[in-house]
């Protein structure tokens, strides 16, 4: 068991993959990460000795922006978006592409699923 | 792509001087503008500028986080009236 940043137990992976379990670690991070803390690439989570998850945890809390509070900036930032009622914000507000693509078609991932057109068979 | 650093904000320079006089003189009159690509500056917080949307001029008040954004974001040019099958569902 290691919990590191919050509520994250992965066991069994080996390092680098399993720190990308964490919200906000990615390939790069997670990389990053093991070679301050000096872990070999072939090392395994259960295989970790309790001091060097200590430090994994030290420098994740010191130098990284995870979990809740990576969400909680994304979220401001929308926000901030929002309520200055700039062309980005409003896009947000009406849940729809905000950089520009095209909306005739497609899109569907910020539209969510395709809603049926009353009166369009024949 | 973002703008070299070195070039500074791009600003078209009549609404400097445009800035200047709205502060020197009375407050509270909009001043009317037609470069939606001008970068707005920290000068220009707390004036009311209407930004020109190809129909009418759209009263903007700059606040302190509307740095560093251009005025044409605060100025649709697109209405959006909605679907005729939106509507209908939506009265259902």
């Amino acid at each position: 068991m290691a919990r590191i940043a919050g509520v994250n137990i992965p066991t069994q992976k080996r390092v680098v993959i399993a720190l990308q379990y964490i919200h906000g670690i990615g390939p790069k991070l997670a990389g990053e990460i093991c070679g301050k803390v000096g872990i070999p690439a072939e090392r395994r989570v259960h295989q970790l000795t309790d001091d060097e998850v200590l430090r994994i945890r030290e420098v994740i809390d010191s130098d990284y922006r995870v979990e809740g509070d990576l969400r909680r900036e994304v979220a401001m930032n929308i926000k901030r978006l929002m309520d200055m009622a700039c062309y980005r914000g409003l896009r947000h507000r009406k849940g729809l592409p905000v950089r520009g693509q095209r909306t005739h078609t497609n899109a569907r991932t910020r539209k969510g699923p395709a809603k049926p057109i009353a009166g369009k068979k024949k | 792509m973002t703008r070299s650093v070195w070039k500074g904000p791009f600003v078209d320079g009549y609404l400097l001087k445009k800035a200047d006089k709205a502060r020197s003189s009375g407050r509270n009159e909009i001043i009317k503008i037609w470069s939606r690509r001008s970068t707005i500056l920290p000068q220009f917080v707390g004036l009311t500028f209407g930004v020109y949307n190809g129909q009418k001029f759209l009263p903007v008040l700059v606040t302190e986080n509307m740095i560093g954004h251009k005025f044409g974001e605060f100025s649709p040019t697109r209405t959006f009236y909605g679907h005729a099958a939106d509507k209908k569902a939506k009265r259902k």
